[in-house]
C-alpha cells in the first residue's frame, strides 16, 4: 500500500541511514587527499560548454562544483559552503572530519546503538575538545610585533597546502600587509585582486592603491594629480527616452537635423554638468561615446569609459566617492579623491593606477602566472590566506596546526571516556579516534606512516600534556609546532569542530528518505 | 622529543597510491606529452612546419609553437595546460614558444620515471623548482649584457628568431626592420612602457616578403574612397580625424518623414543636400584636406552625395577607420579626433608633407608620410605573394618584435643554438652531485630532461643526435659555455662567432614556465566532472 505519489521513493530505517553514511563518506574520501601540506590538486572539468578545466586544491571549490544527488552528501557540500563563507578556510577539514566521525558512528550503530545516545555523546565530547581548544589557544594580541609573527606563519600553514606554497615567504608577507591595511575593518572588499598572465607567481606584488583594468580616453591627460573623481554609472551613449515605440513624425530633412542637434545639445549639457562637478577625472561603469568623449578631453578631463560593476563599486568605496546617476545637483555629490592617477603597464596591457587613495586600507594585490589556471588558483588561494587572516585579526586567538589541536582535543575527550559511564563513553571514544583521524590523513597524504606517527603523537600527548608536538610532514616525523612556526587560526579550527560535529549530527538522526516524484516534463 | 631518530629519516619522500589515482596521473602527462611531441619536429632552424586545417575549412602554414597549440583543439585538461603554457610564454617572451613546450614534454617524460620509482610527486615538484631556481642563476651567470644603442646586437637577435620560420631567408631585411620599429617606438625616459601596439603592421597581397617595408609615416589599409572623383594625392595636407558622419541627419528616436505630396518630397531632397554642403562647407572652413573618417554601424559613415561634395572641395577621404585604432592614429598623425562638425578647429589637425594613394600588389593603400608632430608609432608594410606565407611572414616579424622587447625589458643575451640548455643541464649535474636524498636524484634528472632541447634540434637538422650531444656536453664540461649546435654546419661550435644569440628573458622564462607548469600537472591525482 502505497501513500506517495507514483515516483516517489522512500527509504527507511537502517537503508535510509546506510545511504546518508555511504554519501557522506564517499564525499569526504574525494576531498581527503588535498589535505595537508601535501595533498594533490584535482582537475575539474567542466561537462557543460566549453569543457572548461579548473585545477584546484580548495575543498569549497571542488565540492561547489560537484554533481550530487545524495541528501548526505549535500548537507557536507553545505557545510563546506557555510564554513568558506564564514572563515574562508579549512574547508576540506570540516568536511573529512564529518567524514570520519558519521565513519564511526556507523560502527557502532552496526552494534545497536541507538543513534540518540551516539549523539549524546558527540556533543559531550564536542564541548570538551571545544574548551580545550581553547585552553590550548594562544593570544598575542598585545605585542603588535609577535602578533604579526603569528600571522605571517598563519598564512604560511594556509598557503603550504596550495600552489602558492613554494612562494609562500612571499605570498604571506603580501597577504598579512594587505589585511593589517585593513586595520581590523576586516573589510575585504577594499583589497583588489587582479590577475594578469605572464610572468612567474613570484612577481606578484602589492600595491597601495587601486588599479583599474582599463583605457583612458584619446586625447585626454594622461596622469592626473590631485584628483577630484565622479564615479558614476550614467549611459554617456545617448540619452533615450525610454518609452516603448516611441518615435519622431516630421516632414523634413531639415527638422530631423534639428532633433539630431538637440540631441546633441542634451549630451552637450550633460557632460557640462558633470564637469560642473569641479572634477579631473569621470569614471563611468557604461560606454562613453566619442562625442562627449571628446568634450571631456577638451575640458581636461580624464574619462574612463566601460569600467565593471565591480570596478566602480570598488572605486566608489576606496575614493570615498559615491556613484552618481543624476548630475543637477553637484553639491550633493560625494566626489572620490585620491593623489595621483596614472598609466602604468603590466606585462603588456596599460592599466590606470589610482594612488593615495582616501581610503588608506585599499589596496591591489596584482598577481602574475604561467596561465590562467595558475592565476586563478592562486586567487582562490590567496582568497583562503586573506579570510583567514582577517578572521585572525578579528578574533586574535591562534593554535599550533600540524595536527596538534586535533590531538589536544582527541586526548580529552579520550580521558573523559575513560571516566564516563555507560554507552555514552563508546561514542566518545569514538569522537577522538574521529579527530585523530585528521592527521592521520595529512600522514597519509604525505606517504607517511600514518599508523605509526599517530601512535608516537599519542604517546607524547598523553606523557606531557603541554607538549607542542604535531606531524612534521617536511622531514617525516613527530615535530615541535612552535618550533616550526606552525600556526592555525583559532576561529578557523572552532568553526570546523563545531559545524562538522552538527552536520554529522544531524545525519545521524535521519532514518527515513522520502525522495518526491520527479516533476513530470512536458514534451 | 618523543619521536626517535629512526623516524627523522626521508619516509616523507616515498609515495603508494592506488592504481587509479596513479592512472589519472599517467594520462595526464601521457596526454600533456603527446602533445608536446606534436610540435617537437617544428624547433629549431631546421624545423618542420605545420599545416593546420581548421574547421571551417581554412588552412595556415606555421611554425610557431604557439600557433599551432592554439589552433588545436584539445579536450584533455592536462593537454590544455600546456596550450596555456604556450600562450603565457608568448605573452612574457613572445618567443621560444616551441621550446617551453618540448622541455615540458621532456620534463613530464623524466616525472613518469620518477613517479615509478615511488619518489612522492611533491618531492619531485619541489626538487623541481629548486632547479629551475638554480638554472635561471646559472642562466644569468653566462649572459651577456646587451647596451640598447649596439643595434647589431639587437638585429642578430631577430636574425636568431627569424631563423627557424619560412621568412629565413628575408631576415636580413626584416631583422633590422623589427629593431629600427622597436628602438622607434620606445621611450628611452620610460623602457618599460614600450608597447608592441604602438607598431603596426599593415599586410597586403602580391610582390615577394622583399617588397616589405618600414612606412616613415603611416599606412591605412583602406583605399581612398574614389567614387565620386575625389583626389588620391594631397601635398600639404591637413588631416582631420573625424568621429562623427557626414550623411542625412539620424536621431536617437525613430524617426519618420512624412511626405505627402511631390513637392513635399523635392523639398526633402533639397533640405538633404543642403545640409551635407553645410557640413561640408564648415569642414572645409577649418581647412582640413584630408579626412578620416570613423566606422559608424548605426548610419552611413559617408554617402554617395556627401562624398561627392568632398571631391568637389578636393578632399581626399579615407573611410572606415576602427575605434580601436583611433589611439594609434591620433598618436602618429599628431591630431586629435573630432566628434561633432561644429567642433573642427585647426589645432586638431595634424599635418604631413604627403597624403597619397598607391597601388600595393592588387590592392591599394593610403600612404601619409613626412608628418609633422610625430608620435613615437612605427608602421610596417608587409607583402607577401600568398596569403599563407603573409600570415606566417606577420608571426614572424610578431616574434621578432618580441625578442627586441625582451631585451629591452632584460638588457642580456645568452647564445643560441642550445648553448644555454646544455650548460644549465651541465652545470645542474654537477650541483646534484653536491645534494643528497631525492632531490639530488630529481635535479640530476631535471638536467638530463632539458638535453631534449640540443637533441631534437640536431634531429630536425638531419644529424646524428648522439653524436652532436655528446660532443656539446663534452665542450661545456672543459667550460666552453658558448658551445652550441650550428645547423648550417651540421657541427658543433661557438655560437657568439656564429652570431647566434636570443634574449636571456626567452630562456629563463621558459624554464620556469615549462617548470610551473610541470608542478602543477604532478600535483594533479583526480579528474572530477563537474557541472
Amino acid at each position: 500500500m502505497s501513500v506517495l505519489q507514483q515516483g516517489a521513493t522512500e527509504e527507511k530505517g537502517e537503508n535510509a541511514r546506510l545511504a546518508a553514511f555511504v554519501g557522506a563518506m564517499a564525499i569526504a574520501d574525494m576531498v581527503k587527499t588535498t589535505l595537508g601540506p601535501k595533498g594533490m590538486d584535482k582537475i575539474l572539468q567542466s561537462m557543460g560548454r566549453g569543457h572548461e578545466v579548473v585545477v584546484t586544491n580548495d575543498g569549497a571549490t571542488i565540492l561547489k562544483s560537484l554533481y550530487v544527488d545524495n541528501p548526505a552528501a549535500k548537507v557536507l557540500v553545505d557545510i563546506s559552503k557555510v564554513q568558506d563563507a564564514e572563515v574562508g578556510d579549512g574547508t576540506t577539514s570540516v568536511v573529512v572530519l564529518a567524514g570520519e566521525l558519521l565513519r564511526e558512528a556507523e560502527k557502532m550503530v552496526l552494534q545497536k546503538i541507538h543513534p540518540m545516545t551516539i549523539i549524546s555523546g558527540f556533543r559531550e565530547s564536542c564541548e570538551l575538545a571545544n574548551k580545550r581548544l581553547e585552553a590550548v589557544s594562544i593570544n598575542n594580541e598585545k605585542d603588535e610585533k609577535k602578533f604579526r609573527q603569528d600571522l605571517l606563519n598563519i598564512a604560511r600553514t594556509t598557503l603550504s597546502s596550495k600552489i602558492l606554497t613554494h612562494d609562500k615567504d612571499h605570498f604571506a608577507e603580501l597577504a598579512v600587509d594587505a589585511v593589517l591595511r585593513l586595520r581590523g575593518s576586516g573589510n575585504l572588499e577594499a583589497i583588489n585582486i587582479l590577475k594578469k598572465p605572464g610572468g612567474t607567481l613570484r612577481e606578484s606584488f602589492l600595491d597601495e592603491g587601486f588599479i583599474l583594468d582599463k583605457r583612458i580616453g584619446v586625447g585626454q591627460p594622461k596622469r592626473v594629480e590631485d584628483a577630484k573623481i565622479l564615479v558614476a554609472n550614467t549611459p554617456m551613449d545617448t540619452d533615450k527616452i525610454k518609452i516603448y515605440g516611441a518615435r519622431v513624425r516630421v516632414d523634413s530633412m531639415q527638422k530631423v537635423a534639428d532633433i539630431e542637434k538637440a540631441e546633441k545639445e542634451k549630451m552637450h549639457d550633460k557632460v557640462k554638468a558633470i564637469c560642473a562637478h569641479g572634477i579631473n577625472c569621470f569614471v563611468n561603469r557604461q560606454l562613453v561615446y566619442n562625442y562627449p568623449e571628446e568634450l571631456f578631453a577638451d575640458a581636461g578631463i580624464m574619462a574612463i569609459e566601460h569600467a565593471d560593476f565591480d570596478g566602480i563599486e570598488r572605486l566608489a568605496l576606496v575614493t570615498g566617492g559615491e556613484i552618481a546617476s543624476t548630475f543637477e545637483t553637484p553639491e550633493a555629490v560625494k566626489l572620490g579623491r585620491c593623489k595621483v592617477i596614472e598609466e602604468i603597464m603590466i606585462g603588456e596591457d596599460k592599466l590606470v593606477h589610482f594612488s593615495g587613495v582616501a581610503l588608506g586600507e585599499a589596496c591591489t594585490i596584482v598577481l602574475r602566472g604561467a596561465s590562467s589556471h595558475v592565476l586563478d588558483e592562486a586567487e582562490r588561494s590567496l582568497h583562503d590566506a586573506l579570510c583567514v587572516l582577517a578572521a585572525t585579526v578579528k578574533d586574535k586567538r591562534v593554535v599550533l596546526g600540524g595536527g596538534f589541536p586535533e590531538m589536544a582535543m582527541a586526548r580529552v575527550v579520550g580521558e573523559a571516556a575513560a571516566t564516563t559511564p555507560g554507552k555514552r563513553s563508546l561514542a566518545m571514544e569514538a569522537f577522538s579516534a574521529a579527530l585523530r583521524a585528521i592527521p592521520a590523513t595529512i600522514c597519509d597524504n604525505a606517504g607517511l606512516d600514518s599508523a605509526e606517527l599517530i601512535s608516537q603523537l599519542r604517546a607524547a600527548h598523553a606523557a606531557d600534556g603541554a607538549t607542542a608536538s604535531g606531524v612534521d610532514v617536511i622531514t617525516g616525523g613527530v615535530g615541535d609546532m612552535n618550533k616550526l612556526g606552525i600556526y592555525e587560526s583559532f576561529r578557523v579550527k572552532q568553526q570546523v569542530l563545531l559545524s562538522a560535529t552538527e552536520a554529522a549530527e544531524m545525519i545521524l538522526r535521519v532514518d527515513d528518505i522520502v525522495k518526491c516524484a520527479p516533476r513530470q516534463r512536458q514534451e | 622529543m618523543a619521536a626517535p631518530a629512526t623516524s627523522r629519516k626521508a619516509k616523507g619522500e616515498t609515495f603508494k597510491e592506488n592504481a587509479r589515482k596513479k592512472d589519472v596521473r599517467t594520462t595526464n602527462i601521457e596526454a600533456a606529452k603527446a602533445v608536446a611531441d606534436a610540435i617537437r619536429t617544428s624547433l629549431g632552424p631546421r624545423g618542420m612546419d605545420k599545416m593546420v586545417c581548421q574547421a571551417n575549412g581554412e588552412v595556415i602554414i606555421t611554425n610557431d609553437g604557439a600557433t599551432i597549440l592554439n589552433k588545436m583543439t584539445v579536450l584533455q585538461p592536462a593537454a590544455k595546460m600546456l596550450v596555456e603554457l604556450a600562450k603565457s610564454q608568448d605573452v612574457v617572451a613572445g618567443d621560444g614558444t616551441t621550446s617551453v613546450t618540448v622541455i615540458c614534454g621532456a620534463l613530464l617524460k623524466k616525472c613518469l620515471d620518477l613517479l615509478e620509482r615511488g619518489i612522492h610527486p611533491t618531492v619531485i615538484s619541489d626538487a623541481f623548482a629548486a632547479a629551475a631556481e638554480k638554472a635561471v642563476q646559472i642562466l644569468e651567470a653566462i649572459a651577456i649584457p646587451v647596451d640598447l644603442d649596439d643595434r647589431a646586437a639587437l638585429v642578430k637577435a631577430a636574425n636568431t628568431s627569424l631563423s627557424s620560420k619560412v621568412v629565413s631567408q628575408y631576415s636580413s631585411l626584416l631583422s633590422p626592420m623589427a629593431v629600427d620599429c622597436v628602438l622607434k617606438v620606445l621611450d628611452p625616459a620610460r623602457p618599460e612602457f614600450l608597447d608592441l601596439k604602438d607598431i603596426k603592421v599593415v599586410t597586403k597581397l602580391g610582390g615577394t616578403v622583399d617588397d616589405s617595408e618600414a612606412v616613415p609615416g603611416m599606412v591605412f589599409d583602406q583605399k581612398a574612397s574614389t567614387s565620386a572623383g575625389g583626389p588620391t594625392r594631397v601635398e600639404n595636407a591637413k588631416i582631420a580625424l573625424v568621429q562623427f558622419c557626414i550623411s542625412p541627419p539620424k536621431t536617437d528616436l525613430e524617426n519618420n518623414v512624412i511626405i505627402s505630396d511631390y513637392a513635399q518630397m523635392d523639398r526633402v531632397l533639397k533640405e538633404e543636400r543642403n545640409y551635407i554642403l553645410q557640413m561640408v562647407k564648415k569642414i572645409r572652413a577649418s581647412g582640413a584636406n584630408v579626412l578620416l573618417i570613423q566606422k559608424s554601424i548605426l548610419r552611413d559613415a559617408v554617402t554617395d552625395l556627401s562624398l561627392h561634395y568632398l571631391a568637389k572641395a578636393k578632399i581626399l577621404v579615407v573611410t572606415d577607420v576602427e575605434r580601436e585604432d583611433i589611439d594609434f592614429v591620433s598618436k602618429t598623425l599628431g591630431c586629435l579626433p573630432i566628434s561633432h562638425v561644429d567642433h573642427m578647429r585647426p589645432a586638431k589637425l595634424g599635418h604631413a608633407a604627403l597624403v597619397e594613394e598607391v597601388p600595393v600588389g592588387k590592392g591599394k593603400v593610403v600612404k601619409v608620410t613626412g608628418i609633422e608632430r610625430a608620435g613615437r608609432t612605427a608602421t610596417v608594410l608587409l607583402r607577401g605573394s600568398n596569403k599563407l606565407v603573409l600570415e606566417e611572414a606577420e608571426r614572424s616579424l610578431h616574434d621578432a618584435l618580441c625578442v627586441v622587447r625582451c631585451l629591452v625589458h632584460k638588457r642580456a643575451m645568452v647564445p643560441g643554438g642550445a648553448a644555454p640548455e646544455v650548460e644549465v643541464g651541465t652545470q645542474l649535474a654537477r650541483w646534484a652531485k653536491t645534494l643528497v636524498g631525492m632531490e639530488s636524484y630529481c635535479v640530476r634528472a631535471f638536467a638530463d630532461a632539458l638535453e631534449v632541447v640540443p637533441f631534437t634540434l640536431a634531429e630536425n637538422a638531419g644529424l646524428n643526435p648522439i653524436a652532436i650531444v655528446t660532443e656539446l656536453r663534452n665542450r661545456h664540461a672543459q667550460g666552453e659555455t658558448a658551445a652550441g649546435i650550428n645547423v648550417r654546419k651540421g657541427a658543433v661550435s661557438n655560437m657568439l662567432d656564429e652570431a647566434v644569440v636570443q634574449p636571456l628573458l626567452v630562456s629563463t622564462s621558459a624554464l620556469t614556465l615549462a617548470t610551473e607548469c610541470v608542478r602543477m600537472i604532478l600535483k594533479i591525482d583526480d579528474i572530477v566532472p563537474v557541472r
